[in-house]
């Protein structure tokens, strides 16, 4: 991106301007919080509700079994719909029920190894999977951005982290138990229950809980990660030879900047620098004032950003891999995530930049474009192929329906498939087209709970059931 | 002159006097003595709560928990059960019943004594 010395001399003046007591003040301020739903409801159930906020029940049940066995027992009686949750990050509403909530909070850690399988409860935090395993010298290949999710949450949604040869999460399931609505604990493997193994490993709840499931481990090697900021297009340009070139990298495009920050993470043996303290914070707080004092005029507001961003010092740190792949998020965001073919993903985020800058002026969160391998899971985004994902993010307080008006459409024009636990609006015959063995996975779900005991309004919809 | 200088040194006694700042790993070394409630802390909040990077209180920081407690127990149960700010809703513990709430709170902020 060239800025014209108009413009920079312009954004100068703007700094100048800014110094002054109304323009700080302009710039640092806050949005009221969202109106909340009340504690308890008329029959005194307590308030969920989701990381973000925008989605919410008050349960009849809560249940925290704290075996598999009581569990078990409890899914036959329990009022439905029954909903597992774990820590209530996705964004769509795949957990509000006002039947039972499930959380699996008392069915965490490690169970057990098998060589370098893990045998890990399904309501371990990934945060907390980083240290269990690394007691035994392993690690997850791959770990998302955020951390604070469930295993099982993460698995029945495709979470993922980012790398072009790494698979997501639910695919380094070797094996998994899961409970289901008659009460049975059913063993799921390649081999055994092959049809509900491949159906369950990505399901949403909507089968029975998962209890358990045994994952694939890598060596807990160090890794060198790389943070640095450049020109939005070469970002683009240089995306795909990064990908084959790092174990793990990524992207953030940054509209109304002209900048992107990329992320890499590759093995060394170097010896451990631990990161610094976080600096994702302050880099939004710039992006979250240059929307507050310049949304009025893009050239300017690209101007000063570029201004303020382009000088960032990279940032570089050694350290194993589960204390740099994920990232403390403190503040909270909604998001929309779609996996699209990898031949379109560059095309798709040029688009949704540019009708972010078009038509969305109060928008300044940065836009995460990641590759993820190929796995089989039936409801896998990335079934028969590897895909590349944009996810699009807007701060808690502000308006996000722009992403279904504008941003989703592009999405969907490049043949993508959404983030099961991020916003979308699709149904069950768009789905039936997405995924080829959209049916089968039907016929098991029928299979396990004929009656839909598991099935919230929003799964009804997805489902078509 | 004289003056400014009794004023600075008097004001770096006062700061010498006030709560010693907490580091992440004392925090992250501090479990209830209750059982269910250490449980509910390990899996839930200490996760935030003795990371500074996560924007919330470390727990037992009395510089950070002072103002949040001065606003009323109610208020800051009230932020938990419904999040506020980058605290989300329960803190992400669906096991946590409002008295579990209450006391991790309680906990985290050191004022287990508290009526």
């Amino acid at each position: 991106m060239k800025i014209s010395r108009r413009a920079a001399l312009t954004a100068g003046s703007l700094g100048v301007v800014a110094a002054g007591a109304g323009a700080v003040s302009l710039a640092n301020r806050e949005k009221p919080e969202p109106p909340a739903p009340p504690v308890l409801d008329q029959n005194d159930r307590l308030l969920w509700r989701n990381w973000s906020g925008i989605q919410h029940a008050y349960p009849a049940q809560r249940a925290a079994p704290a075996s598999e066995d009581e569990l078990a027992a409890l899914l036959p009686k329990a009022p439905g719909p029954i909903r597992a949750v774990g820590a209530g990050h996705s964004f769509t509403a795949l957990v509000p029920t006002d039947g039972t909530l499930v959380s699996l909070d008392n069915l965490a850690g490690v169970a057990g190894w098998d060589g370098d399988v893990a045998q890990v409860w399904a309501g371990t935090r990934l945060g907390a999977l980083g240290p269990a395993l690394a007691e035994k010298g392993r690690a997850m290949p791959g770990l998302p951005d955020i951390n604070k999710q469930s295993l099982g949450g993460a698995m029945g949604t495709a979470t993922h982290g980012a790398g072009k040869a790494i698979p997501a999460i639910h695919a380094e399931a070797q094996s998994l138990r899961l409970a289901t609505v008659t009460g049975e604990v059913i063993e799921a493997s390649p081999t055994k229950n092959s049809e509900i193994f491949q159906a369950a490993k990505v399901s949403m709840g909507a089968l029975g809980v998962i209890t358990q499931a045994h994952l694939a481990t890598a060596a807990n090697r160090r890794l060198h990660r790389r943070v640095w900021v450049e020109d939005f297009e070469a970002a683009c340009d240089q995306a795909e030879a990064r990908w084959a070139k790092h174990r793990n990298f990524e992207f953030y495009a940054v509209p109304f900047t002209g900048l992107a920050a990329n992320i890499s993470h590759d093995e060394t043996d170097e010896a451990a620098r631990p990161r610094g303290p976080d600096t994702d914070s302050g880099f939004l707080e710039v992006l979250r004032s240059c929307r507050n004092l310049l949304a009025f005029s893009t050239p300017l507001r690209k101007a000063a950003a570029h201004a303020l961003l382009s000088t960032a010092k990279p940032e570089e740190a050694v350290d194993e891999g589960w204390k740099l792949l994920s990232t403390e998020r403190p503040v909270r965001f909604n998001e929309m995530e779609y996996h699209l073919p990898p031949e379109a993903q560059i095309p798709a985020l040029k688009e949704v930049v540019a009708t972010i800058e078009k038509h969305r002026p109060d928008v300044f969160f940065p836009i995460e474009v990641r590759r993820i391998a190929a796995d089989d899971a039936w409801l896998s985004p990335f079934n028969a192929g590897p895909r590349g994902s944009v996810a699009v993010h807007c701060h808690y307080k502000d308006q996000y329906g722009f992403m279904f008006e504008l941003i989703e459409p592009i999405f969907r024009r490049h043949g993508g498939r959404p983030h099961w636990g991020k916003l979308h609006s699709l149904g069950a015959a768009d789905f039936a087209a997405l995924y080829p063995r959209w049916k089968d996975f039907l016929e098991v779900r029928r299979e396990l709970d004929p009656q839909g005991r598991l099935l919230n309004p929003f799964l009804h919809k997805v489902f078509g059931v | 002159m004289k003056t400014i200088v009794t004023i600075v040194v008097a004001c770096a006694a006062l700061a010498a006097c006030g709560p010693k700042p907490i580091t992440p790993a004392e925090a992250a070394k501090l479990a209830s003595a209750d059982a269910r409630l250490a449980k509910l802390y390990e899996g839930a909040c200490k996760t935030c709560h003795t990371n500074p990077d996560s924007g919330a209180p470390l727990t037992h920081d009395a510089r950070a928990w002072g103002p949040r407690w001065a606003q009323g127990e109610e208020v800051l149960l009230l932020h938990v059960v419904q999040g506020y700010k980058g605290m989300p809703s329960l803190g992400q513990c669906v096991a946590c019943g409002p008295r579990d709430l209450q006391a991790l709170v309680r906990f985290m902020a050191d004022k287990e004594d508290a009526k």
